[in-house]
């Protein structure tokens, strides 16, 4: 497989095509957790059903998104994932094209926010995760609120998304709710303002989810805000940590799939997509607690049910913040943060 | 048949044109780069990164760190290097090795074993704390010190063995003639060990603060995005941001600054005429 890919790549750098294959080759883009998981769940069972190779391309979305941008007139991908989004940028920048309903068989068992989550069809939700506070439940005791990160006994033990990473807007976002008593304002300015007040107070703002189950390990931090797809690493520590439902509720993101404009693999697209919102992969990867799933038909054991953001009840409470609106101020939100809370 | 001349330049060639392929033509594209504008070129990128506070912010930090790091590999190099090479020859090369050996080991290992050295629950702070010099450990990663540490740790090899070396091309009755004729030990240093062994110090100067400039993983690591120097700063431009304008701009002012460096350490190092 690494051959191939090799083979591919070298391929496209030199402009010239492809040797011919005996079969075709899926390029998938995708994010780099879990992809051992993936491995064994999706792509090994993909490949053995679809007589074709599966090539799968990893990044963070900022890299994937260029990469597609620069590739735009001869694409060398077929099927990116992303967060909500980066796809609406994707598809206003004209990089993807609409799935076809009718060739996902899987569509009509997905919770309704995963079924167009962009609008146009341009994507599909695959994964959504909470984001709340997670927090030692021996340090620290009756937290109730998006506020309480900034209590007084947290200071020199908070980290805090930076803006740059998937989480930061989020946990920014719920921040505004609760700090402007539900009257947020679309530029997040009292938020912003809140984090600048205990900016040196804050253990770090932190890059990759990552680096959370270390800063907890070392006893860094007694409390950040983060995404519930990390959740199954940090219940690894064992160690006294818990999972707020804020007063305010919880956000989270929802990941979806998209398919490259202009790829000569629609069919193998729609194949992999479908798959991958299968009852059975769904629960599959919920099992193993890669992502929780959107499939309605996924049943879960309890201990994992637990872990994961599963059920109708958690799905529909999650106040999403809407594609649009993060994609038309985050440059707003890096200017204010840059101006009071990076320097 | 070829002159001498004519195979000489032949021989060369390969070289030139590696070098200019495969080095000058992507700089002299990336200092391009960094004078476009969306409509035409010009030096805004340039104003823009300075005229952003942020911007400034880094560039300070990033030359105040690499300069005291500097200073510091100076001290301790000056101080390593005197006591290796006042050993016996034979165990000479023993000291050495154990100096280059951190050389050998990979920067990301180095600097994840200062992020557990650094941590609060870490060798330092249960010293600290069981040395009773404060009740509490203290927050010492994610920070300056913490960079400054790992980066002094990172090149302060370089700078013992460019000083080594200078120290031992050192004539070896100078610094018993000077105190023969009464320079205390600091005159010694000042005056003769120094000018001596300035070749060395620019050298090892160099190569530290170049480094320390340029480090990306260790400011990464220990300083996070609290502590962005201008390297880890280029990262979040490109990677995260997708802002190839202000990234070659600050890939610019990295290369300017270390020629710079480069240049006064060694007018520094240039004995004044009298």
């Amino acid at each position: 497989m690494r051959r191939a890919a090799l083979t591919s790549v070298l391929a496209l750098a030199f402009g010239a095509a492809a040797p011919a294959a005996a079969e075709p080759t899926l390029v998938l883009s995708a994010y780099g957790i879990s992809q051992d998981a993936f491995k064994k769940i999706l792509y090994e069972p993909f490949e053995e059903t679809c007589g074709c190779e599966l090539v799968v391309e990893i990044g963070n979305s900022a890299e994937r998104l260029a990469k597609l941008e620069a590739r735009k007139d001869n694409p060398n991908v077929d099927v990116v994932v992303f967060a909500d989004f980066n796809a609406l940028e994707a598809a206003r920048k004209d990089l993807i094209q609409p799935l076809d309903p009718l060739k996902l068989s899987n569509l009509d068992k997905l919770y309704d926010v995963a079924r167009d989550p962009i609008g146009d069809n341009m994507a599909v939700g695959y994964t959504l995760y909470s984001t709340s506070i997670v927090y030692r439940t021996d340090k620290i005791t009756d937290m109730s609120s998006w506020k309480d990160l900034w209590r007084p006994e947290l200071k020199d033990r908070v980290a805090f998304p930076n803006i740059t990473t998937t989480q930061g807007p989020l946990a920014l976002y719920m921040a505004e709710q609760a700090w402007t008593e539900g009257q947020p304002s679309p530029g997040l300015e009292t938020a912003i303002g809140k984090v600048a007040e205990i900016k040196d107070d804050v253990v770090t703002f932190y890059e990759r989810s990552s680096q959370i189950v270390q800063l907890f390990q070392q006893e860094e931090i007694w409390a950040a805000p983060m995404g519930r797809f990390a959740w199954g690493n940090i219940m690894k520590l064992q160690m006294p940590l818990g999972w707020l439902l804020p007063a305010e509720g919880q956000t989270g993101g929802l990941n979806v799939a998209s398919i490259v404009k202009g790829t000569e693999q629609a069919d193998l697209a729609h194949q992999l997509i479908d798959m991958w919102l299968s009852t059975e992969v769904q629960t599959a990867l919920a099992e193993a607690l890669v992502d929780s799933p959107v499939n309605r038909e996924v049943e879960l054991s309890e201990p994992v049910a637990q872990l994961m953001t599963f059920g109708p009840e958690q799905v529909e409470s999650l106040r999403l913040v809407p594609p649009e609106q993060l994609l038309e101020n985050r440059e707003a939100w890096l200017e204010t943060w840059n101006a009071k809370v990076a320097q | 048949m070829f002159t001498s001349r004519t195979t000489g330049l032949m021989l060369v060639l390969p070289a030139v044109v590696f070098i200019a392929v495969g080095f000058l033509a992507p700089v002299l594209i990336l200092l391009a780069q960094s004078l476009r504008l969306e409509d035409g070129w010009g030096i805004g990128n340039y104003l823009a990164f300075m005229n952003d506070g942020l911007g400034r912010e880094v560039f300070w930090r990033t030359i105040k760190l690499a300069a005291l790091v500097t200073l510091a590999a100076a001290v301790i190099g000056y101080v390593a290097a005197w006591a290796i090479v006042e050993t016996r020859p034979e165990r000479r090369g023993v000291l050495v090795g154990m100096v280059i050996l951190p050389l050998m080991i990979s920067p990301v290992a180095r600097t994840y074993a200062w992020l557990v050295i650094l941590g609060r629950t870490g060798f330092l702070n249960v010293l600290i704390t069981n040395l009773g010099l404060s009740e509490e450990p203290l927050r010492l990663l994610f920070t300056e010190t913490a960079v400054f540490i790992g980066l002094l740790q990172l090149f302060l090899p370089l700078m013992i063995i460019s000083l080594v070396s200078a120290l031992e091309n050192l004539p070896r009755d100078v610094v018993p003639a000077a105190q023969t004729l009464g320079a205390g030990w600091i005159a010694t240093f000042f005056k003769v060990i120094l000018p001596l062994t300035r070749e060395g110090l620019v050298i090892g100067g160099t190569l530290v603060f170049t480094g320390s400039v340029t480090a990306y993983i260790t400011p990464a690591v220990l300083g996070g995005s609290k502590v962005l120097m201008l390297e880890t700063l280029l990262y979040q431009r490109v990677s995260v941001a997708n802002d190839f304008a202000s990234a070659s701009v600050i890939a610019a002012i990295l290369m300017v600054t270390t020629l710079a460096a480069n240049r006064l350490l060694r007018r520094l190092a240039t004995p004044r005429r009298r």
